[in-house]
């Protein structure tokens, strides 16, 4: 976060508390009227200027009023009918002549009944001067704003109808070729200009398989045309390039209004600056929050929360965060019961008081361990450890059962499985992969029960080489086997950020570009694989020589790392090496990062960026001071994840109750309570044995073996493959499902497995019905295996009734125990 | 699909399975509640999307069947090539088919047979992708980049009767017939099991061996009472979605029409001998019995045709003569019932096989030159289209791809192959992006 943000965020923090503290905000009188920019200085005929007129108030809130303000311009004293040099409609100030003048904005506020002013002035000069036109910056972003350069359209590979152009305009000197040079020059008629292909086409004249993409007359059209009259020039080498662009505003609460304005800047490589709001893209990250119309105007729609809008101009993105509180007005006492116990915390209330939602209740404590023994260890608590817990007294007992649990043998079993399917960690249906497979699984499991610092993990995995044997990481290059695998995976699992984009074209949503890409690849470039100690498996090895050339380019890459330092290739050395100091650098954006939030998901079910490992400018995380702080701590903690896991764990919000209140139920992404989630396939399946008391049996598997200890996706499981285990096919977290679907529901309900547990002779609902226990204690202990609780009282009443009227006894606790694993609250994580 | 339905982000994978489960959409095997399913009907009717009401049957021929023994027969051609199988008159005039296939040669006057479609993959699990999906794949080892017409068209169109799923593989799903990013909830239903063994049950769907029916009635009276988790504590809807699948469950276990659907001890065993006792050809039964009923697509995986040694061994004792009475019975089934017209067949596998006859007599991978086999749902009956050089090598005249069968398809369906859904990097991919509708066969 650049320090620009952190004051504006500062002052959004400082506003909304002295809110929430205000006796009634409707008594804010509007203090003054600001417009940005403060002046107008435009040079050309095309060039447009977008005003943002903000309407400040006495309780610091702003609110965009460039739609509702009233403008006038100023006519120019001597000339008679002359235009005034400048007209403006909703805000956008539009050259008519050159000369200087001023624009005259007063806003009045329809409820306080007060008025504000402001005045700009604006200078046209150059109004008719026919300027030469320049392809890449006057063309191509039209072309792109119609999307004709759309992966829908002649964008994609291929292009449409033999017409091809670069997805997003990422390659202008291959457009230009192909708008006036391929197909003999079709697409452009310079002797008519009205008659080129490129205007009658985009205008929907000549029948157009996109339809009319341009109107006739309008500016774009006019350009296009002026451009076609021009000779269409490409444009001199020194015209100046466009470098940067920035969105304004970058953040903003809506408070008493729907709408907001904004204003896009482009920065040129010769330091000038021009406004491109109407050239530039929009696209809403959350269209059930916000929409947003061509022109950057953005609406809320009738939902509370937060929302990006993403603008794209010539592959340059910017974005801008956008919030639509829940209330204003929530007394501190919202807040009173939730007690701050980390950094967490804080930074969680802070969020919540921003968007005006208030947490719910803490969890129980039966939710308690049940929640943690599941997220941390995949493993239901047994109805002995439930008890004991229940009754423990010590007030700092959750603490104690979250290092107890991160100590557990299960733990890194479990943690085994998460990382190995993102590792890929696949036998495939190859017996001769078994053995490194296996190997892999056992050096991924010794990993976590000894708590490897995690960036000594990834340099492990990362700079693997030589046998199986020697070294069982070396396995991970059997499926991430060529260069796109390595560039795709390695930034995915470790930097959370998917590059694939980038292997062809400019990343279309970061500031990603092909040379980005292929640096990575160069990390990879001196690897090499042999035939290893068996015939069946391979062996890593380094050259001592090897480059990798960008493939549009040509160009030989040095080794770097997303926005990292170049490194010079030296003979002899692995560049890989270098991939894994430059991830662990404690000043590395990415990859602790990337980490942090994986676990945090994990843990609280959304992520702080969602899509763990889609972190992107134009995918922000939801608590960027949370993400920051929980990198910042990992680092600080030499990459300790059973450090960061007890952070997380013990903070209250990670101990709230799945619960909503009137205050929170609308949140999706802050985490004002706990957000259930279906069990993973393992975890339910070890879950299934334990509360019917039988025992699932894996092929090649010694009888006992607990799903969660499998070590690769070959094992056969009907129940593991319906319930959305990992194929391992890529490093996406995303491969394993949560999703419920109705094979699910019918395997769970009516299949001959799950009835043979439930009816099993040695099982659980067997053995109740024998035992002399009284039915309290039957059905109590029911409760204990399955939802980690006792029944509450009317539970209790109900099904000891019932058992008490059955005349089989067995029949009964069987219905039961089948309506146990078929029911919601055992299913679902809550 | 949709991507952009719910807030959080876009265009991510992990948001990709509870969005999908959220837009229910054409759910492959059941799911909606009845308003649901009335919505969409009237979200349909109002875009006038797929209206045409057919289903589809696939009989995939996994590993490549040999079109030079089969369909494109070449006498004249080298003793090295042409084979030991005799050609034998049809009922077109002047077309012959392999002496194996004696039924089918009594009718290909009621189907399209396109001997000239070529494509330039020869890789078993790349070409599968292909021909299963319409695109090549872009990673080695390809598993559904993109979802198969099966799934696209279960998504389009749901199940043909309410009830029933919209998609189901026979016995198995092969490689790349499943969604990709449309989401699970559009992966074929398997009915796994061999339909031609005495004991074939659809898994799971039968009560399982010590439950009556009262018994899980009485079960689910149970749930009701005490299965008491509030549906809102979680906003994402996968807690009252799991309560709809598990009431679509209890329905599908229940119900006498699903259970009869399924059920293909039900047809006659003149029926079923004519079909052939084989997994392939009560599998093709079982098919037949489902699109009857109301499924949508159904997928026949025939595997088997990889006849790298003894081909015609292989061929002559098993493949043809299974092939033969499956294939021939089913278009004559479907023909007699007023099915055919409503009900489109494709027949094909990932590439034909090298018409050189290699050192084990048998022949391998060969795509440049294969036949699809295409009947129903509007397809011409009798025609013959394309024709291969004198070693079935490569075509002569009209080469035809796999996307223009594919497309050919989507057309008779009604569907807009031009129609894009965002896959996991946010990037609209068409249903289909290339290929065009066969005209002399429809």
């Amino acid at each position: 976060m650049n320090d620009r943000i952190k004051v504006i965020l500062s002052l959004l923090f400082a506003v909304v508390a002295g809110t929430a503290a205000a006796a009634s905000p409707a008594l804010a009188s509007l203090t003054k009227l600001t417009v940005e920019p403060a002046q107008v200085a435009l040079v050309n005929a095309d060039q447009l200027v977008q005003l943002l007129v903000t309407a400040q108030y006495s309780d610091g809130t702003q609110r965009d009023v460039t739609r509702t303000a009233a403008y006038t311009v100023t006519a120019p004293k001597s000339t008679g009918k002359a235009p005034a040099p400048a007209s403006i409609t909703t805000g956008r100030v539009v050259p008519q002549a050159d000369g200087t003048t001023s624009v005259q904005i007063t806003f009045k506020d329809l409820v306080s009944k007060q008025s504000a002013a402001a005045t700009v002035p604006v200078q046209v000069t150059g109004f008719t001067v026919e300027r030469r036109l320049n392809y890449a910056n006057d063309i191509l972003p039209i072309l792109t704003k119609a999307s004709c350069n759309s992966g829908g359209c002649h964008g994609k590979q291929g292009g449409q109808n033999g017409f091809a152009l670069s997805l997003l305009g990422f390659d202008p000197d291959f457009d230009y070729n192909a708008l006036t040079r391929e197909g003999h020059g079709r697409r452009i008629t310079l002797t008519a200009p009205d008659q080129s292909l490129l205007l009658t086409k985009a205008a929907g004249v000549f029948p157009h398989g996109g339809g009319a993409k341009l109107d006739l007359g309008s500016d774009s059209y006019q350009l296009l045309r002026r451009w076609i009259v021009q000779g269409t020039p490409k444009g001199r080498t020194n015209d100046p390039v466009v470098q940067a662009i920035e969105v304004i505003p970058r953040e903003r609460i809506l408070i008493g209004t729907k709408e907001q304005q904004v204003r896009v800047v482009a920065r040129y490589s010769d330091g000038s600056t021009a406004d491109v709001t109407r050239a530039a893209e929009y696209k809403s990250q959350q269209p059930d929050i916000l929409i947003v119309e061509h022109d950057g105007l953005i609406r809320t729609l009738d939902r509370t929360g937060e929302g990006a809008v993403m603008v794209r101009y010539m592959g340059l993105v910017d974005v801008t965060r956008i919030t639509v509180p829940y209330s204003r007005n929530l007394p501190e006492s919202a807040y009173a019961n939730f007690k701050p116990k980390t950094y967490v915390d804080e930074l969680v209330m802070t969020k919540w008081r921003k968007l005006g939602i208030a947490p719910s209740e803490l969890c129980t404590d039966a939710e308690f361990i049940r929640r943690a023994s599941l997220d941390a260890i995949g493993t239901l608590p047994t109805a002995e450890e439930v008890r004991t817990f229940l009754a423990d007294k010590a007030p700092d007992k959750r603490d104690r059962l979250v290092t107890a649990l991160l100590d557990r043998k299960e733990y890194a079993d479990y943690w085994a499985g998460i990382w190995g399917d993102v590792l890929r960690n696949k036998r495939r249906n190859g017996e001769e992969h078994k053995r490194g497979t296996f190997a892999f699984a056992a050096w991924i499991q010794d990993s976590m029960a000894q708590n490897k610092p995690y960036d000594q993990f990834v340099r492990e995995i990362l700079t693997a080489q030589g046998n199986v044997s020697d070294n069982p990481t070396v396995v991970w290059y059997r499926e991430v086997r060529n260069t796109v695998h390595q560039v795709n995976d390695t930034a995915q699992l470790f930097l959370g950020t998917r590059v694939s984009c980038a292997n062809c074209h400019n990343h279309p949503y970061e500031k990603m570009t092909q040379d980005d890409y292929w640096g990575m690849a160069a990390f990879f470039s001196r690897l090499g694989v042999k035939q290893g100690e068996v015939s069946s498996e391979n062996a890593i090895f380094v050259r001592k020589d090897g480059e990798t050339r960008q493939p549009r380019t040509g160009k030989t890459m040095k080794p770097k790392g997303l926005g990292g330092p170049a490194y010079d290739q030296v003979r002899g050395e692995d560049p890989r090496a270098k991939l894994a100091d430059w991830m662990a650098e404690p000043t590395n954006p990415y990859f602790s990062r990337a980490l942090v939030n994986r676990i945090w998901a994990h843990y609280l079910g959304v992520g702080l960026v969602e899509g763990v490992d889609d972190m992107r400018l134009t995918n922000p995380p939801s608590n960027p001071a949370l993400l920051d702080a929980l990198a910042k701590d990992f680092v600080a903690h030499k990459f300790d994840l059973k450090q960061l896991m007890r952070t997380i764990m013990t903070s209250q919000v990670y101990g709230l109750s799945a619960t909503p209140n009137s205050d929170n139920h609308t949140d999706k992404q802050n985490y004002a309570r706990y957000f259930p989630r279906r069990l993973p396939a393992q975890a339910l399946l070890d879950a299934v044995d334990t509360v019917t008391g039988s025992t699932e049996k894996y092929a090649g598997f010694p009888l006992g073996t607990r799903a969660i200890e499998l070590p690769d996706e070959f094992v056969p499981s009907y129940f593991l493959d319906v319930f959305g285990r990992s194929k391992r096919e890529t490093a996406c977290e995303c491969e394993r499902s949560y999703a419920p679907n109705l094979a699910q529901s019918l395997h769970l309900m009516n299949s001959p497995e799950i009835q043979s547990k439930i009816s099993d002779a040695k099982g659980n609902a067997a053995k109740l019905a024998e035992s002399k226990r009284p039915n309290a204690e039957i059905m109590a202990e029911l409760y204990l295996r399955a939802f980690s609780r006792p029944p509450s009282e009317d539970e209790l009443a109900e099904s000891v009734k019932r058992l008490a009227a059955t005349t089989d006894r067995r029949a009964f606790l069987e219905d039961f125990t089948w309506m146990l694993v078929n029911s919601k609250e055992f299913v679902f994580n809550h | 699909m949709t991507i952009d339905v719910t807030s959080g982000t876009y265009g991510t994978c992990d948001g990709r399975s509870r969005r999908s489960f959220l837009k229910l959409g054409a759910l492959a095997f059941g799911g909606l509640t009845l308003a649901q399913q009335l919505q969409i009907e009237a979200q349909a009717a109002a875009s006038g999307k797929a209206t045409k009401d057919l289903s589809v049957i696939l009989l995939w021929q996994g590993g490549g069947p040999s079109h030079i023994d089969m369909w494109d027969m070449k006498p004249s051609a080298p003793a090295e090539f042409r084979g030991s199988f005799n050609p034998i008159k049809t009922v077109i005039p002047g077309y012959y088919v392999c002496e194996h296939m004696p039924r089918i040669a009594q009718m290909v006057d009621k189907i399209s047979i396109v001997r000239s479609v070529t494509h330039p993959d020869s890789g078993h699990e790349s070409a599968s992708h292909t021909l299963l999906t319409g695109y090549k794949p872009t990673n080695d080892i390809p598993s559904n980049e993109v979802p198969s017409y099966g799934s696209i068209v279960s998504y389009e169109m749901g199940p043909r009767v309410e009830g029933f799923p919209a998609y189901a593989c026979v016995p198995r799903a092969p490689k790349s017939t499943a969604a990709a990013y449309l989401g699970v909830a559009y992966n074929p239903f398997e009915t796994q099991g061999d339909p031609s063994s005495t004991d074939f049950q659809v898994r799971n769907l039968k009560l399982p061996n010590g439950l009556t029916l009262a018994r899980l009635e009485q079960r689910r009276d149970l749930m009701k009472t005490f299965d008491t988790l509030r549906r809102d504590v979680d906003a994402s809807g996968l807690i009252s979605g799991m309560d709809a699948f598990s009431q679509k469950a209890f329905e599908l276990a229940t119900s006498p029409k699903v259970q009869a659907a399924f059920d293909i001890s039900r047809e006659s065993s003149s029926v079923r001998d004519r079909y052939g006792r084989n997994t392939m050809g009560q599998s093709a039964l079982l098919a037949r019995r489902l699109v009857e009923a109301g499924v949508r697509f159904v997928t026949v995986d025939t595997g088997g045709w990889d006849t790298h040694t003894n081909n015609f061994e292989n061929l002559k004792r098993k493949k043809l003569p299974h092939f033969d009475a499956c294939f021939a019975s089913l278009i004559e089934d479907l023909d007699q019932r007023g099915m055919l017209e409503k009900t489109l067949v494709l027949v094909w596998g990932e590439f034909g096989r090298t018409p050189r006859i290699n050192k084990d007599a048998g022949r391998d991978h060969w795509s440049t030159a294969m036949t699809a086999v295409m009947a129903g749902g509007g397809i011409k009956r009798g025609v013959v289209l394309g024709e291969t050089d004198a070693r079935a090598e490569f075509p002569k005249e009209r080469p035809v791809s796999p996307q223009d069968i594919l497309s050919t398809m989507y057309g008779q369906l009604g569907l807009d192959q031009d129609k894009s859904y965002k896959n996991e990097a946010d990037r609209p991919v068409a249903i289909l992006n290339n290929g065009v509708p066969i005209p002399e066969i429809i």
